[in-house]
Parts: structure tokens; sequence; C-alpha cells
């Protein structure tokens, strides 16, 4: 099968520090990848990369055969890629299922006209939006909260909306950076089942993990980056057994 | 009783400036200083409108202020570019140049200004007519605030205050939000102005200066950014409290310097003493600073605190 | 054709009015750089500054130079008093920009309107007699006001850079100025910079409050509507940081004023100032780009 998300001969430098170094890597549908390596690989700018935060020195990025490197982080949610934050980020002054009806792919208050000279159609977006919302709660267990403001929210909870807002638009391709970091216990579970149930459904899922177990169980393929670099792509009981890769892994961590 | 009602028609322009200062403002975040400028073009726009192209008044206004929320584009454009800070010197900018220009034209009438405009309301109630057509536009412009705040687009609003980007991430696109709201502000300032130019039928550019924007930024400052009814409360406290120096009967040389002192320390009181404005509550809502998820009382001096804002500035 | 002595006129008369715009300039980019703060309540400290010499030379009959203190205290600690009083609880509460334009704009005003009321409105001067003794170098006017004026604009100028640059509080200025943070840690006090920042000022505004107002008739409400506006120009121009340079550029904006009398009516020259401002915002948001050029390692124009 294609990838539907295909980077090419990426890079990125930040003054002296390069955040990416050509990297080229796709992903597929069905397919869970873990990206790994030590701190300040580039694992998270590489997502800023893909998802229009960063504008890339050179290289392309292409969505379901379409170029997306020239367009705004907004197009390119529109066009099928989701992302969640290493820190959440969640709109504070909001209540959770506020924040999760932001992310319906068609918003009723995209525009201001629609919003004030045609109520009627808004109206029933939204009443669609919310039944899709209040599912992707409960998935998450945290349905009883719907109406709480997302700031009275724990930090694992604020992880969890993150992941529920993310899976809101349906997006083809889900970029999950660091969902299980400072997460722990009943949260721990919850994020995980989630997980594997969206790589069931065949979307494009790609992960920024340290924890290796959790790679091991959930991921079928991994991509290992060091210094701005893919320094190895494949399943991933084949990267664990390149002994190289984990001495600099562990090496760098210790 | 001519004098209250004179007053009153102050305060309902005020309060329609207000409301619509506080949309791009209190709900925007777009920390724009420039509205009376749009005031001010919709005034001119709508009394040239009606002496050079015999327009029909209503008409005029109409016009004068979807030319407003035209000439609006510029202003939201540059509000991309630079930081929030840097566009409070921006919008001022942006403010005194169109200032100037009307100026020095000869067709507004340069720094004598334009007068003998058309009316709309005559004889002896003149005043009432005009101060019920206010009053219309006071509630209709309350209505289109708390219908759009309470919409999808509001929420998408303070979902921008909040944090852009992630809102970016999410598929919804903050430069047209931000050029659709300045719009919609303007063009009620221009709606505004053109009332303004048919009442008072006098127009000089010397009303739409950096006065006039201090003035209603503290309205909407003291009655409460983010609120629905604090604009309209802090254009009536600040319209008529300063006015109560009328009633001593003092010369002018005196009155009117004590009736500014007056509206001075108001300002002043409120922002030190109540930063969120009349209206303003603690929860999601209300105040200058409220917006930006900034939590008050946070001390700068702790040390990790300026660590974490040292490791910022050298960049990780 | 035009005489080239006609020129050299306009370039020195432009250049000598605008002295007291030039040090208006580098008082309003210097709070700007260390205190990062646009002051426009120095508006209110140049209200504060004139009257408080108004009063020394008009009530109590001293000479300019004598009732020179009496401005400069009364300035310095309206000076000190914004920075302890407004703006410190603001910056602590951590406020945003617009409050700081509200709080420093409704001071100037408060300053205007006591002024109003104790001097009046009417145009005042500092002293009865401002023509000054006219004589010709070369083909080219210069007044006594226009040496004075000059002079004490560029001695200040020196007094301020060799301040900032060689003497420890004025590094530690700079300091505060690149990375308050990082100065606090290595034991600048903030606050301390600030005030010094704030009397800095203060002398600066003093010293072009009384060059203005020995030169042409004032209203309280100048300050505000016309030179503060000039200085905001400059600063601008100049782009945040570039002290010394935003002095230049209050120099150079007044010596065109000066030439564009040749090529527009005088009316439109204001007009000049602001498409200058708008064109500076929206093309150089960042201020003009300046040639770096150094002098014995130091870069000028900026610090």
């Amino acid at each position: 099968m294609s990838a539907i998300l295909q980077v090419i001969g990426l890079r990125k430098r930040f003054g002296g520090i390069v955040v990416a170094d050509d990297i080229t890597l796709g992903l597929r549908p069905g397919e869970v990848v873990g990206l790994i390596g030590p701190n300040g690989a580039g694992k998270t700018s590489l997502f800023n990369l893909i998802t229009g935060v960063i504008r890339p020195d050179s290289g392309t990025i292409m969505m379901d055969g379409v170029r997306i490197d020239t367009l705004r982080l907004s197009e390119r949610a529109q066009m099928g890629i989701a992302r969640t934050w290493q820190h959440a980020r969640s709109f504070p002054s909001l209540t959770l299922l506020d924040n999760l009806l932001l992310g319906a792919r068609d918003y009723p208050g995209d525009s201001l006209l629609r919003t004030l000279l045609q109520p009627g159609i808004s109206r029933r977006m939204e009443a669609e939006a919310e039944q899709r919302a209040m599912q992707l709660l409960e998935r998450v267990r945290l349905a009883h909260k719907a109406h709480d403001l997302a700031s009275d929210l724990s930090y694992g909870q604020q992880k969890l909306l993150g992941m529920a807002r993310a899976l809101m638009s349906e997006g083809a391709c889900l970029l999950l950076d660091e969902p299980m970091a400072a997460v722990e216990g009943r949260t721990y579970a919850i994020m995980r089942e989630v997980i594997e149930q969206e790589a069931h459904r065949g979307q494009a899922v790609c992960i920024v993990e340290h924890n290796v177990g959790f790679i091991r169980d959930l991921c079928s393929r991994g991509v290992f980056m060091a210094a701005g670099k893919v320094l190895a792509d494949g399943p991933v009981d084949e990267l664990m057994k390149m002994k190289d890769l984990t001495a600099l892994y562990f090496g760098a961590a210790a | 009783m001519e004098y209250l009602l004179t007053l009153a028609i102050l305060a309902a322009l005020s309060a329609v400036l207000a409301i619509g200062l506080n949309l791009v403002l209190g709900y925007g975040g777009l920390l724009s200083v420039a509205h009376p400028i749009f005031y001010g073009l919709g005034a001119y726009a709508s009394a040239l409108l009606t002496m050079q192209a015999n327009v029909p008044i209503p008409l005029a206004i109409v016009l004068a202020a979807l030319g407003c929320a035209a000439a609006s584009v510029p202003l939201a454009l540059c509000s991309l570019r630079v930081s929030g800070d840097y566009f409070v010197i921006v919008s001022l900018g942006f403010q005194l140049a169109v200032l100037q220009i009307i100026n020095n034209l000869e067709i507004t009438g340069a720094s004598g200004g334009l007068s003998r405009i058309p009316t709309f309301a005559h004889g002896s109630d003149r005043n009432l007519i005009c101060l019920g057509v206010l009053l219309v536009a006071v509630a209709a412009t309350l209505v289109l605030v708390r219908t759009l705040v309470q919409s999808p687009f509001g929420r998408a609003l303070t979902a921008m205050r909040n944090d852009e980007e992630a809102l970016s991430a999410l598929g919804r696109d903050p430069v047209r939000m931000k050029i659709s709201i300045f719009a919609l502000s303007a063009g009620i300032a221009g709606f505004a102005g053109g009332l303004y130019a048919h009442i008072f039928q006098f127009l000089t550019p010397s009303q739409f200066g950096i006065e006039t924007s201090t003035a209603l930024l503290t309205m909407v400052v003291v009655g409460g950014t983010a609120t629905i009814w604090g604009p309209l409360v802090g254009a009536l406290l600040m319209t008529c409290v300063p006015q109560a120096i009328q009633f001593l009967d003092l010369p002018q040389a005196i009155g009117g310097p004590i009736q500014g002192m007056i509206f001075s320390v108001l300002v002043l009181i409120f922002l030190f003493l109540r930063p969120q404005g009349l209206m303003g509550g603690s929860r999601g809502g209300g105040g200058l600073d409220a917006w930006s998820g900034r939590r008050p009382g946070r001390s700068s001096r702790r040390p990790d605190v300026i660590v974490e804002r040292l490791a910022e500035e050298v960049g990780s | 054709m035009l005489d080239p002595s006609i020129l050299l006129q306009l370039a020195w008369t432009g250049f000598a009015n605008a002295s007291f715009t030039c040090l208006f300039a580098v008082a309003l980019s210097l709070v700007l750089k260390v205190n990062r703060i646009w002051n426009f309540a120095q508006a209110g400290m140049m209200v504060c500054a004139y009257g408080f010499m108004y009063a020394g030379t008009r009530w109590l009959g001293l000479d300019v130079l004598a009732a020179l203190p009496i401005g400069l205290v009364s300035t310095a600690a309206l000076g000190l008093a914004l920075e302890r009083f407004g703006f410190r609880p603001l910056r602590r509460r951590g406020s945003s920009s617009l409050t700081f334009f509200i709080f420093t704009l409704v001071v100037s005003q408060l300053c205007t309107y006591l002024a109003e009321l104790i001097i009046g409105t009417e145009s005042t001067t500092l002293i009865d007699n401002v023509v000054t003794p006219v004589r010709l170098i070369g083909d080219v006017a210069v007044s006594d006001w226009d040496i004075w004026a000059t002079s004490t604009m560029l001695v200040l100028l020196l007094a301020l850079a060799v301040f900032l640059k060689l003497t420890r509080w004025g590094q530690r200025l700079i300091a505060v100025a690149d990375s308050p943070d990082l100065a606090e840690l290595y034991g600048t006090s903030r606050d301390t910079a600030y005030g010094i920042t704030m009397v800095l000022a203060a002398i600066l505004t003093t010293a072009g409050m009384v060059l203005l107002g020995t030169k042409a008739p004032t209203v309280p409400s100048s300050p505000l509507q016309e030179f503060l506006l000039l200085a905001l120009l400059a600063t601008i121009l100049a782009g945040v940081g570039n002290v010394f340079a935003a002095g230049l550029a209050a120099l150079l904006v007044g010596i065109g004023q000066g030439f564009a009398v040749l090529f527009m009516p005088a009316q439109w020259t204001p007009m000049l100032v602001y498409a200058l401002m708008a064109v500076a915002i929206v093309v150089f948001p960042r201020g003009v780009k300046l040639p770096r050029i150094r002098w014995r390692g130091v870069v000028l124009g900026a610090g």
C-alpha cells in the first residue's frame, strides 16, 4: 500500500543546529510507526515541519498525492493531518466539549457570515458534531466532565482531551507527540486503548515516544532518528536488535 | 432637558463604539487602538456621500460602514506581520497617518472640518428622534455581539486568544478570523460615524485622534473587556461622570481641565484597583490581561520562572 | 537653480530646530530599550518639566539656568514615581502592553490638564525675549540659540554615550536591556536600572523642554499632540533598541522638514512625517536597517 503521507528530502537548520537532515519517510494507512531517538534528535521538529509550524529549507511533503509544504497550518489540518502536542495545549477558557467541537473538520464558525446569516445550518452542524464529540469523550472516559473548563483538568486528563480533540477531525494521518509522557496508571491504559483502536481503524499513525515497551507492543514499524537524520527505518524488533542504535539511544540517555 | 438628551446621545454613540471595539480587542485579543479612525472615516464618508453625491442618508451610512470594513483590511493584514505588542504602535501609526490625510485634503475641509452636513431629524424634537435611532443602534449592536460571542465563531475567537497555533492545527484559520473580526468591528464603528455625522452635522479631524482612542479604550477597560455588557456600562460611566462637573457651573477654562482630570483619575483607579473592569469576573472572561491565560500574582522573581524564561530567550 | 547657501541655511536651521526633538527621541528610545515600555507618559514628563521651569522663571523670577534644578528634580521625581508606582505594579501583574499604553497616555493627559489649569491654555515661553543675536558664518545665519541648542544636545548625547559604554551602571543598563533575567542573576537590580533610566530620560526631557521653551511659544497640549509623536516616529524609524539612531532619525526628519518647505506648502509637512511613519511601520517593522558603522570596535547607533 502506498504512503498517504510522504516526506522527501526534508532539510531544516536553525543557525548552527540541524534539526532535519535529508529526511525521507512515508506513513502508510493502518500502520503505527514509532518515532524514537534521543532528546534533540529532531522528532518533534519533524512533526512541526509536517504540520506546518515551521517551514523546511528544502524538500517536499505530500499528503495523499498533493504537495502540502507550501500550505499554512490550518490548510494542512484540513487535508487530514491531525496532531497532539507534547504539552496538551488545550484551550483553558473553554469547556471540554467546546475544545472538541473546534476540531470538527467542517466547522460552522469558520465563516463569520455563515455564523450570522445561517444560524439554522450552523445549529445542525453543531448538533452532529456534538454527538461525535460526546462519543469521543466517552472513549477517553471524560464524558462526565464535558461541561467543565479544560483548565480544571489534571495533566493526564488534558492529554486525553488533546487526544480526543485530535480525533475529532477524523483525519487520515495522526501524529502523536509523546502521548504517554508524564502519564501513568489509568490514564496510560485509556490512552493506549484509544491508540490501538485508531490503528485498527486504518489511520496512519506516527507516535513519538520514549517508552520502549510501548513502542514494541503497539508499533509495527520503527523509525530511529538522531541529530536530524533517519538512521534506521524498519520493523521494530529488528531495530531493537541493532546494537549501535541501542547504544546511541541508551548511551545518550545514560 | 436638551442637555441631558445630548449627553444621552453621546453616551449611546460611545456605547456603540465601545461595544464594537470590544469585539476586536476583548474577544479578538487584537491590540488595536485605531478604532476611532474608522469612526472618523465612516463619518466623513457618509457626510461626503450625502453632500457631494446626493446619496440618501440611510444608504450613505450603510455604504460608509461597508467602506470602513474594507478599509480595515490593510490594518488586519499588518496585525499578522507584527507581534501583538508592537501592533499597538502600528495601529496608532495607521490612525494618525489617515487622520493627517483627512487633515490635509480639501474635500474633507482639511483642519477646518466639514459643516452643514445634512441631518435626518428635524424640528424641535430632533434630539429625541436622534436618541431613539441611537438606542435602536445600541440594542442592535448588543444583540449582534451577543449572537456572535455565543456562536461557533465566538468559540473559535476564545480559542484563538488562548492558543492560536493549537487552533490552527485543528484546521481553523486565524488569518480569516482576524480579517473578519476587524472588518465587522470597523463596520460598526463606521456605522456609528455615519450616525454621528448626521446628528451633529459638524466634523473635524481632531474629534478622531489619540484622545478618542484613549477614551474608548478606557470605556472598554473600565466596563470589562470580553464581556457583553461591559462596554455599555463603561461608556455610560465615562461619559456621564466627568460631565457631572457641569453642575458646578465653573468657567470653561477651569471646568474643562477638571473634567479631563476626573476622567483620567477614574481610569487610573480602574487600571490599578479593578483591572478586570466592572463587569469582568474571574471565570473565563473580563479584564485586559485575562485573555492570555496569564495567571496574575505569579511572581516573576522565582528562580525557576527566571531560568525558564532565560531558556526561552537563549533558545532551546 | 537652488543657491547652495539657501540649502545650507535650511539644513542648519532644520538641524538646530530639531535639537530638542532629538533629545526627546533619545529619551523615549532609551526607556523603550531598557524598561521595554513605549513611554507615552514622556509627554507628561515634558509638561512637568516645562511647568516647573515656568514656575521657576515666571513666578520666582529666576534665571533659566537657576531654575534648571527645579525642572530636573521635579521631572526626575515624576519619572521615578512612574516607574515605582506605575510600571512596576503593572509589570508584576503581567499586564498587557495595552494596559501600559492606556496608563502612560492617561498620565500624560492628566499632566496636561493640570498644567492647563495652573498655567492656562494660552501659549507661553520660558523667557520674554526668544529672539537671540544672529551672526553670519559663511553665508549661513546662525543664532545664539542655535549654538546653545546644538551644543547642549551634543554634550548630552556624548555624556549619555560615555555613561552607557564606559561606566559600570551604564553597562548594567545595557545588560538589563539585553536580558533582564540574566542581568539579575549576575547581581544587577532590575528595578534600580529601570529607575536610573527614567532619571536619564528626565534629564534629556527637561533639557529638551528648556530649549523648546526658550525658542517657541508652547501650550500645555503641545507635548502630547506634537512632540511626542515626532519622538515616536524617530524611535520607530530607528528600530527598537537603537537609542542614538533614534536621535539621528529625529535630526534627519527635522532637516528633511526644513527642506520640504522648498517643494511643498508648509501645511503638508506634518503629512510628510506621518507618511514616513506609515511607511516605516509597514515596510520596516523592525526599524530601517542602518549600515553597522564600527568605531574602535563599538557599533555606532546601537546601545
